[in-house]
């Protein structure tokens, strides 16, 4: 009986242990902020800097891709369909309720952690494989202003930064979509600004600021997490990255239980 | 009691005791079954010396460096560090206390992502109070002391064994540290490189001896006569060879 619940239990108790672990992770990441020193603030801003050229600008070509190409498809066909039953004005609403509030953030999140969350894990996973983690610590530098840090803010930024792309990409091929069933451009963003409000943006932002954080937050921690060997590297990336993929969706499912 | 020689150092030297040598292992035993107490061994490392600690691959002797940098604790007994049990400093005092100490690491951990120049300055960027013209200058003068003129540019995994190993020294001399610690540095090296890297080690900023502190399985009979004491480790006592 005991080992019954002892196997059915297991997992869970994985799961808290990994959850409580992650907490951990992210008061660590918060307390080195607050003993951030000048010099050190220097040298984070380094990092951040070319944490955030591979995130957010080298990324910018495939959000604005995906951007267009989603955006067109769902408003060329929800034209047509909303055309036959009169209701051509809810186009504004599914631009903003569909694409800019729910699939923009989590697509560009979805992206951000396919390209930079998978590079985020391995990097870590390598360098405390390779000892370089030790190095830090030996040096007197807390690995956390090094290495966890600046990709926790250069994965904020450059996720909000994204969404903004993502966004501004969508609005115009939305228009693209909807010239395919003869809506005029004044009507078209007539309708969009209609819906559009500021509590939107906000969303947008917060949105950002969530999702970014748990990119950076999930994958550090289980690429910091290896402790055997290169073969460990893999593994700890997929459960980075699986891992934010879930926190990414149901903090979607929040935001939307919370502002509906 | 040696006076920082800058005033980034001087939180460092808060947690030392006045007059205390450099490096001692307390009653330390190095077998994963300790057992009595009659079997450990204390091991001082005087200031300005050059001391090294040889033994097996089972020794335990690998562990002495991590334990001299509080990187890790022995089972039984401690590393006193300039008087403070390192093991036992509390993390954030831990980071700053080891500005004062030097550390060259079993292979040579290096930041993969950074130059051997970049890597070089890092602990000046980070740890010290110096302008940018003057860490530039301090990582020139490092760079060319090294002989890593040629490939300062390049990434670690685009040199050669002997080029990390004098990158990964000058980065642990960086901030000119009172006491250094050396694992295994010589492993691979000719015994010209590892003459000129000890060399090196045991010279400060202001020409005084420096304290090092080195562990190998074997030593080079060149790299011996500049060393100070060898104690050879072997089944979890230390014993002095002729030097």
């Amino acid at each position: 009986m005991t080992a019954v619940v002892a196997a059915l239990g297991q997992p869970w108790a994985r799961r808290l242990s990994v959850l409580g672990g992650l907490a951990r992770f992210a008061f660590r990441a918060v307390r080195a902020a607050g003993r951030l020193s000048r010099t050190g603030r220097f040298v984070m801003l380094r990092v951040l800097v070319n944490q955030i050229r591979f995130t957010a600008l080298q990324a910018i070509g495939l959000v604005a891709l995906l951007s267009a190409i989603l955006s067109f498809l769902v408003i060329a066909q929800s034209v047509q369909q909303l055309g036959r039953f009169g209701a051509l004005e809810r186009v504004g609403t599914i631009m903003v309720v569909a694409v800019i509030r729910e699939l923009g953030p989590l697509l560009t999140a979805l992206i951000v952690v396919s390209r930079s969350g998978t590079a985020i894990a391995a990097e870590m996973a390598t360098n405390k494989v390779m000892g370089e983690v030790t190095a830090l610590e030996a040096m007197g530098i807390d690995p956390f202003i090094y290495l966890v840090l600046p990709r926790m803010l250069g994965a904020i930024v450059s996720v909000g930064c994204l969404m903004v792309v993502f966004d501004s990409v969508a609005l115009f091929a939305g228009y693209v979509g909807a010239a395919t069933a003869g809506v005029h451009f004044n009507r078209y963003a007539s309708l969009v600004l209609a819906t559009l409000s500021a509590k939107d943006v906000w969303i947008t932002v917060a949105k950002g600021i969530c999702f970014g954080a748990a990119v950076a937050l999930f994958c550090s921690y289980h690429g910091l997490a290896v402790t055997a060997g290169p073969t460990e590297i893999p593994q700890a990336v997929t459960r980075g990255v699986v891992g934010t993929i879930v926190a990414i969706f149901i903090m979607s499912a929040i935001f939307v239980a919370v502002t509906v | 009691m040696n006076e920082p020689r800058s005033s980034f150092l001087v939180q460092a030297y808060a947690f030392g005791v006045e007059g205390a040598a450099p490096l001692v292992f307390e009653a330390l035993d190095l077998r994963d079954q300790p057992d009595h107490p009659a079997n450990r061994f204390t091991l001082s490392v005087e200031p300005g010396t050059v001391v090294a600690a040889v033994g097996d691959e089972d020794s335990g002797v690998g562990d002495l460096g991590r334990y001299a940098m509080g990187l890790a604790q022995p089972l039984k007994g401690r590393a006193l560090v300039f008087g403070a049990a390192i093991a036992g400093l509390p993390y954030y005092d831990l980071l700053v206390f080891r500005r004062r100490l030097g550390y060259l690491q079993l292979g040579d951990g290096l930041l993969q992502n950074l130059s051997l120049k970049d890597n070089i300055a890092l602990p000046l960027r980070y740890a010290s109070d110096h302008r940018l013209s003057e860490v530039e200058g301090r990582v020139a003068q490092l760079v060319e002391a090294v002989h890593l003129g040629a490939v300062a540019h390049l990434r670690p995994a685009q040199s050669n064994e002997e080029d990390r190993r004098r990158a990964a020294l000058a980065r642990a001399l960086a901030l000119d540290p009172e006491l250094l610690v050396l694992e295994a540095p010589f492993d691979g090296l000719t015994g010209r490189a590892a003459i000129d890297i000890l060399e090196h080690a045991a010279r400060r900023l202001d020409g005084t001896p420096r304290t090092v502190f080195l562990t190998a399985q074997d030593l080079h009979t060149g790299v011996r006569r500049l060393i100070t004491r060898v104690v050879r480790i072997q089944d979890g006592l230390a014993q002095d060879e002729p030097s």
